[in-house]
C-alpha cells in the first residue's frame, strides 16, 4: 500500500503550492488525472524521490520512502519523454531493466521476451535512434516493467500508441500488476486508459488530490 | 534544507566529484609552487643587479600588437564566416575543414611559410628578380609580418567559430526573411549580426591573449627588440642574457596582464569550443554580393592555404633524404611524438576527471573550484610556467635537462586544458543533467554511466582533446625552448636551430613534416576515438 499523508511542495517561492494526500492498494492501478500543468508529474517526481516535499510522509508499505536516494527506492518510473537512450540498441536499453547479477547467459532471453511482449521481436539490435515514437515508447516500457519493483510509476505510457498496441499495452500492465502485487500509479490524460486500467482515480484540483469516480469497474 | 530538485536530478557521484575536486586542487597546487619558485627568485636576486628590460615599452608594443591582430582577425574572420555561410559548393566541407585546423597549426610552421613566402629568399623575391631584376626587400620581419602571422591563424580560426554562430540561426527565422526578401545587407543587419554580436567579446578577447602571448611567431618574425612580446623577451632574458632577475619581474608583469584579461573575459559570453558540422544555406545572396564572396572566399582560402602549401612543398624538396637519414632527426622526432603522447593522454585523463566532476557537481562553489584549472594556465602562459618549472628543478638540485621531459609533459598538458575543458564541460553537462533522472531511476552505476552512455557519445570529441593537446605539443616552442639542450630536443627547436644555423632546406623539410603530421593526427585521432567507440558497440 502506498500512502501520501499531506505531502507539501512548492516550486520556489510563487510556485503553486502542492498538498498530496492519498492511497493506492496493490495488486491494483491507481490513476491520476488532471490537465496539464496542474502537477501531475510533479506527484510522480515526488513519489520517486526527484523532488523532496518540505513536508508530509510517503510510505510503501510502512515503509519510509522518503530517507532513500532515487536510485535506492522500491520503484520503477516510465518518463513521459526522452525515456530511451538513442545511441544503444533497442536491446541495449531494455536489458538496462534487469538487476546487474543477471547472468550474462540469461540477459539475451529475458530481453527478447521482453520485447517480443511488446510486438517488438527481432529489433533487439536495432538502433533507438531508428525507430519511431511508438516503439520508442514500448522499449522504454518494456524496461520499465523488467525492472519489477513493487511501486511502478507511469507517465502518460501510452500517449505515441496506436490504438491496437495502447490496448495490448494495457492488458500488460493490468495483467503484471495484478499477478506480481505491484502498485502502479498511472498518470494520464486519457479517460479510455483510466476507464479501462484503474481501481481507484484521483484528479488533481488546484494542487490537492481528489477522489474522482473515472475509473474501472 | 532538503536538497534542491537539481541535485535530486543528477546521478549521485561521489567518487567523481572527489576526484575532480583533487585534481583541481593539486593542479592549482602546481602552478603556486611553480609561482612561488619566480617569485622566491625575484626576492633572491634581489637588487643585486640593475633591471634591464624596458617593461613600459614592452607592454606598450605587445598592447598594440595584440590589439591589431585581433581587430584585423575578427574583421576577417566575419567576412571568411559570412561568405563561407552563404556559398555552396563542392569541396566546401573540405575548405572548412582547413580553416578549423587553424587551432592547431603550429605558429613556427606558419611564420615559417610566411618566410618561404615573402623573407629575402622567398617565392615572391626569387619571382621578381627572374622577371624583373628587382625585389620587395624583406618585408616580413618586423610588426607587419607579425600581424600577417597572427590574421592567417587567428582569422581562419575566427571564421570557423562564427560559422558556427551562423549556422545555428533558426531555420524560421531565415524563411521569415527570405519570404520578406531581405536583400544582402539587410539580412546580414537584421538576421546574422544579433548571433554574431554576442560572440564577439569573447574571441575578441581569446585572440588577443594569444597575440599577447604569442611566442614562436614574434621569436621568428619579429626582427628584434622593437617588436618582442614579454614572452620572447622572458625567453632572452633567460637564454640570451643570463639576466634571471629581469625574466622574473617580466614573467610577474605577464601574469599580472593576463590574469586581469581573463577576470575581464569571464564577464563575457563564453566562446563554444565544438563547431560541429556546418550545413549550406539554401537561400543565397544577390548576383553582386555572391561576387563578394567567392573574392573573400578566394583570398581568405590563399591567405591560409599558401603559406601551409608553400611549407610542403619546399619541405618535401631535395632536403628530405639528408634529414630524415640523420640521428639528430629521429631522437627529435622519437621526443615529439613521445612526449605529445604522453601530454594527450594526461590532458584527456585531466579534462575528463574535471569535467564529470564538474557535471556531477550542484554546488556553485564546488563547480567554481573545479573549473579553475582552465583559467589558472590561461593566466600563467606557457613560457613563464617553464620559467617557474625550470626554476624550481633548479632549486631542488635537478639539472632542468633530467627534468625537461616531465616539465614538458605537463606543461604541455596544462597548455591545452583550457581547450579540452571546454570541449568536454559542456557536452557532458548536457547529458548529466538531461539524462540524470534517468539514469538514477535505472540505477546506472558511475563505471557503467561511462561505458554506455559518456564513451559512445563523447567518444569524438574525447578524440578532438587528444589530437588537440598532441597536436599543441607537437607544435610548442615556448616550453621546449628553455628546456632543450644539444642532447635534448624536438622538432619545432630543430626546425628554429636549422634556421639559425642558415640550413633552410633542413628547416623546410622539418617544418613540412611538422605540419603534415599535425593536420594527420588532427584529422585522424577523433576519427580513431570514434571508430573504436563504434566499434565497442556493435
Amino acid at each position: 500500500m502506498l500512502v501520501l499523508d499531506d505531502v507539501r511542495f512548492s516550486h520556489g517561492a510563487n510556485g503553486t503550492p502542492y498538498r498530496f494526500s492519498m492511497s493506492a492498494a496493490p495488486g491494483e492501478v491507481t490513476a491520476i488525472s488532471g490537465p496539464s500543468g496542474s502537477g501531475k508529474s510533479t506527484l510522480l517526481d515526488l513519489i520517486a524521490g526527484f523532488l523532496r516535499p518540505s513536508s508530509g510522509a510517503i510510505k510503501l508499505d510502512g515503509v519510509d520512502l522518503l530517507p532513500p536516494r532515487p536510485e535506492r527506492r522500491p520503484l520503477s518510473i516510465l518518463f513521459q519523454s526522452d525515456a530511451v537512450f538513442d545511441h544503444l540498441s533497442a536491446g541495449a536499453n531494455v536489458a538496462l531493466g534487469l538487476p546487474r547479477n543477471t547472468p550474462r547467459a540469461e540477459r539475451g532471453g529475458a530481453v527478447s521476451r521482453a520485447l517480443a511482449d511488446m510486438g517488438l521481436a527481432g529489433l533487439e539490435r536495432q538502433r533507438a535512434s531508428t525507430l519511431s515514437g511508438g516503439q520508442k515508447q514500448r522499449v522504454a516500457l518494456a524496461r520499465t516493467l523488467l525492472r519489477d519493483k513493487p511501486l511502478l510509476l507511469l507517465d502518460e505510457p501510452f500517449s505515441a500508441l496506436d490504438d491496437e498496441n495502447r490496448a495490448r499495452m494495457r492488458a500488460l500492465i493490468a495483467r503484471l500488476t495484478a499477478e506480481r502485487g505491484w502498485t502502479t500509479i498511472l498518470v494520464s490524460h486519457h479517460e479510455d486508459d483510466i476507464a479501462a486500467l484503474a481501481r481507484q482515480t484521483y484528479a488533481i484540483r488546484d494542487g490537492e488530490l481528489v477522489p474522482s469516480t473515472m475509473a474501472a469497474p | 534544507m532538503p536538497p534542491s530538485a537539481e541535485r535530486l536530478s543528477r546521478p549521485y557521484r561521489p567518487f567523481r566529484l572527489a576526484a575532480g575536486a583533487g585534481l583541481s586542487l593539486a593542479i592549482l597546487g602546481l602552478v603556486i609552487l611553480v609561482l612561488s619558485s619566480i617569485l622566491r627568485a625575484a626576492g633572491a636576486e634581489g637588487e643585486s643587479a640593475a633591471l634591464r628590460v624596458d617593461i613600459p615599452h614592452l607592454l606598450r608594443m605587445s598592447a598594440i600588437q595584440a590589439g591589431l591582430s585581433t581587430a584585423l582577425s575578427l574583421f576577417v574572420g566575419l567576412l571568411i564566416a559570412w561568405a563561407l555561410n552563404r556559398l555552396r559548393f563542392f569541396g566546401r566541407d573540405l575548405v572548412i575543414a582547413l580553416f578549423a585546423t587553424a587551432i592547431v597549426t603550429p605558429g613556427v610552421v606558419v611564420a615559417f611559410g610566411l618566410l618561404t613566402i615573402w623573407g629575402r629568399n622567398g617565392w615572391i623575391n626569387r619571382t621578381l628578380e627572374a622577371l624583373l631584376d628587382t625585389g620587395i626587400g624583406n618585408p616580413i620581419f618586423g610588426l607587419g609580418g607579425i600581424l600577417l602571422a597572427h590574421v592567417t591563424l587567428n582569422g581562419a580560426f575566427a571564421a570557423r567559430i562564427l560559422l558556427a554562430r551562423l549556422d545555428a540561426i533558426p531555420a524560421a527565422r531565415l524563411k521569415t526573411g527570405q519570404s520578406l526578401g531581405l536583400g544582402a545587407f539587410e539580412r546580414f543587419r537584421i538576421i546574422d549580426w544579433p548571433m554574431l554580436r554576442g560572440t564577439l567579446p569573447g574571441l575578441g578577447a581569446i585572440i588577443f591573449l594569444l597575440c599577447f602571448t604569442s611566442f614562436p611567431i614574434v621569436l621568428l618574425l619579429g626582427g628584434g627588440p622593437a617588436n618582442q612580446t614579454l614572452e620572447v623577451a622572458i625567453y632572452s632574458a633567460v637564454r640570451l642574457d643570463f639576466d634571471l632577475r629581469g625574466a622574473v619581474v617580466l614573467a610577474l608583469v605577464q601574469i599580472i596582464v593576463c590574469s586581469g584579461i581573463i577576470l575581464a573575459t569571464t564577464a563575457l559570453s563564453p566562446v563554444p569550443a565544438s563547431t560541429g558540422p556546418s550545413r549550406a544555406q539554401t537561400w543565397a545572396d544577390g548576383t553582386m554580393a555572391r561576387l563578394l564572396q567567392w573574392l573573400v572566399l578566394g583570398l581568405g582560402l590563399g591567405a591560409f592555404a599558401l603559406p601551409l602549401i608553400v611549407v610542403i612543398v619546399d619541405g618535401l624538396g631535395p632536403g628530405l633524404g639528408r634529414v630524415i637519414a640523420s640521428s639528430s632527426f629521429w631522437s627529435a622526432a622519437i621526443a615529439s611524438v613521445a612526449i605529445g603522447l604522453a601530454s594527450a593522454t594526461l590532458t584527456l585523463a585531466l579534462a575528463l576527471a574535471l569535467g564529470l566532476g564538474r557535471a556531477a557537481a550542484t554546488d556553485r562553489w564546488l563547480k567554481l573550484v573545479l573549473g579553475l584549472p582552465a583559467f589558472a594556465y590561461l593566466a600563467v602562459p606557457a613560457i613563464v610556467l617553464a620559467l617557474g618549472f625550470f626554476l624550481f628543478v633548479r632549486d631542488m638540485g635537478v639539472s632542468p635537462t633530467r627534468a625537461a621531459p616531465i616539465v614538458l609533459v605537463l606543461a604541455n598538458a596544462l597548455l591545452a586544458l583550457p581547450f579540452a575543458i571546454a570541449t568536454l564541460g559542456p557536452p557532458l553537462e548536457a547529458l548529466a543533467s538531461s539524462r540524470g533522472r534517468l539514469i538514477r531511476a535505472l540505477d546506472i552505476g558511475g563505471f557503467r554511466q561511462f561505458q554506455l552512455l559518456e564513451w559512445p557519445l563523447l567518444a569524438r570529441d574525447m578524440g578532438v582533446v587528444f589530437a588537440l593537446a598532441f597536436c599543441f605539443s607537437l607544435g610548442d616552442l615556448g616550453v621546449i625552448s628553455l628546456f632543450g639542450t644539444d642532447s635534448f630536443s624536438t622538432l619545432p627547436l630543430l626546425m628554429v636551430r636549422a634556421l639559425g644555423a642558415y640550413r633552410t632546406n633542413d628547416a623546410a623539410v622539418i617544418a613540412a613534416l611538422i605540419l603534415l603530421l599535425t593536420l594527420f593526427a588532427f584529422l585522424a585521432l577523433p576519427r580513431l576515438f570514434a571508430w573504436i567507440a563504434n566499434a565497442r558497440s556493435r
